[in-house]
């Protein structure tokens, strides 16, 4: 199975787990499915570039996956309303289910299935929609990529704690030169009257 | 590796319901996470009743860690990892709670860390924690002495759903109401610092009651005072209630839900930083305060409009942070609250609603308030009626008349469910305004409306509107614009208790001179009278219904009412002796007690007023003319329809005769929550009472005490 994901070294390959079967992201939570093995080093780096485009990508079996955006694979426009998003992914659902493929082309009608799902999913939710549809004016097809998806989230979530961490110094810097001065304001004067009171 | 099976090996069910989403919920923080999420693992919350195949129990679950905490005092010495297994267990208990008693699941659930972590790093109650609203609190209560309590929630005699100062000292502030708590914690925080004490005020308000101007009063008047405080932000992205419509998901209604949103995404400023950081270097090691003010003016820039907002108004943005990792939680608030001088503080920390109960996380409305229901299936035990709720009535009636008048337009303030207007919001999405928490712009905006021909229903609370009172007769009835208000959940509200019980809307709307004040007493009524208020076009109107189901009258056809003709009551029975003239929803008590008194072989005549404004004169007059008693009974407070009716009786001479008049309102206390029949037992207000009230205005004592035994 591979992602059609190209960071931005040609040179680098693609990852494939022909054996894992993958189940399917639920919901606007953060709670994932298991995730497949990889490729030591070459992910990673790809990954925390923010920005790459891209276009098809064929994986080592030589399948081409789609390129596009998730609403050329469902067929829909780009203003589609949620009830067109449904119909479009019961249809396609029930026509890339892995029970009612030809036994020949399963691993492709699988991973077409999982595509059309994660498109569901992004275009059903409103707020994720949103960010799609933005990403896509800028010209970012993060198509197929529930992997980078997790990943920027991640990404996002341990970048939280650099962030707040940083902040709780900076306030610890702060309250050491706070209250001085003139024009001080109610609470610091209040502070300050306090703090003689306790010497006295 | 049985667990990673997808659904797709089980044709039967539909992949999006799979439940092995369990898996997740594993700390999002290092790639490490994945290898280990191979093996099998249960998922880390409500590891108490949750057994290796992810079922619940409806037996109580057990909690040998919660067992020993009774007070947050005896959470002090707990590592982090015990902390965790407690909020685990605080999560099973909750649902445990909540399955049996019906109450606000969904967001006590997604803040079991938060509390936890409060209770362990603050010192309540002498530090005030004051949570926002109140109805996020049952972690609290459980923590602070009031477990063995749960079970009577919301029942008479029983926990407050929300905070309740007179409840418990851990409770700083009563609530129910949104977007309180800054206010109030900024008044806490001044006080603390006249009277010279030490102690820490902590706020926690959500998203939602951010939308609420009072919340950017209080924090424009914390940064200039400056005083020391902290304000949580619990930010899970759902502004209104409930948080999905009829056919799902809606995103959050305003511009501050993407603002916060984008300030979740770290990743350009954390690259500047590293950038900058990387310059410092370089440069040298004295130019640390350069770096900070690159910092904070990187933080500026990058962050967009979201932090920076909050620090205009001078409070110190953290975050965002994880709301459901203790670890950061512990570390965050330790390090504030050791931190002197630090002036307002906000905190903005994001979490699920409803988190750590699959149903609650994957339902549309994330089990924001719930009935009674089985914790192992998720499924609410509701009871079926033959009549639907006046709230649903309400939402027919006016789609039925918008759909002949398409000037017609519904604004509600975030509560797209409590009103009905998500009916009307299916059926004509570009008609219906969500305006978030803020009932005074809706008052306004609906006057906006009005002065461009369009046709408002204002759909909010009794209760609710109390707040936008101002604007309703500086706005709408000084300039007599035609805007019609909807008052849901009017009179005695059952287990919400006094914060949102409706009591005082006649009294305050029928003082205002150019307001139409109806009511119907039942629902066809309701048809009629959100008819005749479309009609009235010259000059606001409101009318009032409470809550619950019909009566069972047949309804009009097609859904569309016949407007009434303004100022007109009718009369239901005709008797003898004592007139009961009903207001409302009262009516039906009065034609309980009519039959009540028949039994003692004395027919009374009930008539339902309809108009408390316009009055209908004529009426009154033909019931004095001809009856020794009349009787007023309303479901308000004093001040109301009673009152405009003696006030009528007073000037056109009915005192002067010998007829007697006798009002039955609310008494002049708050009725504390409890079952509807209890609220009015305790109101007097049944028809047992009105009955009594019959035969001891007429001297027949024994018949008064024969029916109040």
């Amino acid at each position: 199975m591979s992602f059609g994901v190209v960071p931005g070294s040609s040179n680098q390959a693609l990852h494939v787990w022909p054996n894992h079967v993958p189940a399917t992201r639920i919901g606007g939570g953060y709670r994932w499915r298991v995730a497949p093995r990889r490729r030591e080093g070459s992910w990673s780096a790809g990954l925390s570039s923010s920005s790459f485009r891209t276009r098809a990508a064929v994986d080592e079996r030589g399948f081409v996956t789609a390129k596009g955006s998730f609403y050329e694979l469902l067929g829909i426009s780009e203003g589609g309303s949620y009830d067109e998003i449904k119909k479009a992914y019961k249809q396609l659902a029930r026509k890339y289910h892995p029970d009612v493929s030809p036994p020949d082309r399963t691993e492709e009608y699988t991973r077409r299935f999982i595509e059309v799902q994660e498109a569901y999913e992004t275009l059903s939710d409103p707020g994720r929609r949103a960010l799609y549809d933005r990403d896509l004016t800028r010209g970012l097809h993060l198509a197929f990529s529930t992997r980078k998806r997790f990943d920027e989230e991640l990404e996002d979530r341990s970048g939280w704690r650099d962030c707040w961490q940083d902040q709780i110094s900076e306030l610890k810097r702060r309250s050491m030169n706070k209250d001085v001065g003139e024009n001080l304001s109610w609470g610091a004067q209040m502070r300050r009257q306090r703090a003689e009171s306790s010497i006295e | 590796m049985a667990l990673a099976l997808p659904a797709f090996f089980f044709p039967s069910q539909k992949p999006s319901l799979l439940s092995s989403h369990w898996l997740g919920g594993a700390d999002l923080h290092s790639y490490q996470h994945q290898y280990r999420l191979l093996k099998t693992r249960k998922k880390p919350c409500v590891g108490a009743s949750l057994s290796e195949r992810g079922e619940y129990h409806s037996q109580r679950p057990p909690t040998p860690l919660l067992d020993t905490i009774n007070f947050p005092i005896h959470m002090k010495n707990l590592s982090i990892k015990e902390l965790k297994q407690l909020a685990d267990e605080l999560r099973s208990d909750i649902i445990f709670h909540v399955s049996e008693t019906g109450g606000h699941l969904g967001s006590s659930l997604g803040v079991v860390e938060l509390t936890v972590a409060l209770h362990h790093a603050f010192n309540a109650p002498q530090d005030k924690i004051l949570w926002d609203v109140g109805h996020q609190s049952y972690p609290h209560k459980i923590l602070t002495g009031r477990r063995d309590k749960m079970p009577t929630l919301r029942q008479k005699n029983g926990l407050s759903g929300f905070t309740k100062r007179s409840e418990s000292e851990y409770d700083s502030f009563g609530a129910g109401h949104s977007s309180t708590s800054i206010s109030a914690a900024l008044g806490m925080a001044v006080g603390r610092d006249l009277k010279g004490r030490k102690n820490n005020v902590i706020a926690v308000i959500g998203d939602g009651a951010m939308t609420a101007g009072q919340a950017y009063e209080a924090m424009n008047n914390a940064g200039y005072l400056d005083s020391d405080m902290i304000v949580i932000l619990n930010d899970n992205n759902q502004v209104s209630l409930p948080t999905a419509n009829l056919d799902g998901p809606i995103p959050p209604v305003g511009a501050l839900s993407s603002a916060l949103s984008r300030l979740q995404s770290s990743r350009p400023l954390r690259e500047l930083r590293e950038v900058a950081k990387g310059v410092t270097k370089q440069i040298g090691g004295s130019m640390h305060e350069l770096a900070a003010k690159v910092d904070e003016y990187a933080r500026g820039m990058i962050s967009g409009s979201g932090s920076t907002l909050f620090e205009e108004l001078g409070l110190y943005y953290i975050g965002p942070v994880d709301g459901h990792n203790m670890d950061d939680l512990v570390t965050i608030l330790k390090e504030v609250k050791s931190t002197k001088t630090t002036g307002p503080v906000f905190i903005h920390v994001v979490t699920e609603k409803g988190r750590g109960y699959p149903y609650a996380e994957r339902a549309a409305d994330k089990y924001h308030g719930v009935a009674k229901f089985d914790p192992a299936s998720g499924k609410q035990f509701k009871s079926s009626t033959k009549t639907q709720s006046y709230t649903k009535y309400f939402a027919e009636a006016l789609i039925a008349e918008a759909e002949v008048d398409k000037d017609i337009v519904a604004i509600h303030a975030a509560m797209g469910g409590g009103t009905g207007l998500n009916y009307f919001v299916r059926r004509f999405p570009a008609r219906c305004f969500d305006v978030g928490i803020a009932e005074q712009h809706a008052v306004t905006f609906a006057a906006g409306l009005a002065c461009e021909g369009l046709k408002p229903f204002c759909a909010i609370y009794s209760s609710f509107l109390q707040r936008a009172y101002d604007q309703v007769i500086h706005d709408v009835d000084l300039q007599k614009l035609p805007v019609r208000f909807a008052m849901d959940r009017a009179g005695l509200v059952g287990a919400d208790g006094p914060t949102h019980c409706g009591s005082f809307d006649v009294t305050y709307m029928a003082c205002l001179p150019n307001m139409v004040v109806m009511a119907p007493s039942d629902e066809a009524e309701l048809f009629h009278m959100v008819a005749t208020a479309a009609a009235i076009d010259d000059r606001p109107s409101c009318f009032r219904y409470p809550r619950g189901n019909g009566v069972g009258v047949p309804l009009p056809a097609g859904n569309k009412g016949v407007p009434l003709e303004v100022g007109k009551g009718r009369i239901l029975i005709e008797g003898e002796r004592v007139a009961l003239l009903g207001y409302g929803a009262a009516v039906q008590a009065c034609l309980a007690a009519a039959s009540l008194v028949q039994q003692h072989g004395l027919k009374v005549t009930v008539a339902d007023a309809r108009f408390c404004k316009p009055l209908d004169r004529a009426l009154v007059r033909s019931l004095v003319k001809s009856h020794e008693v009349l009787i007023t009974v309303e479901e308000g407070s004093i001040g109301g329809f009673g009152s405009h009716v003696a006030q009528f009786m007073a000037l056109d001479g009915l005192l002067d005769g010998t007829t007697k008049w006798r009002p039955m309102v609310l008494p002049d206390g708050y009725i504390d929550h409890g079952s509807p029949a209890d609220q009015l037992e305790e109101a007097g207000l049944t028809p047992y009472h009105i009955a009594a009230t019959v035969f001891s205005i007429l001297g027949q004592t024994r018949e008064a005490l024969e029916i109040m035994s």
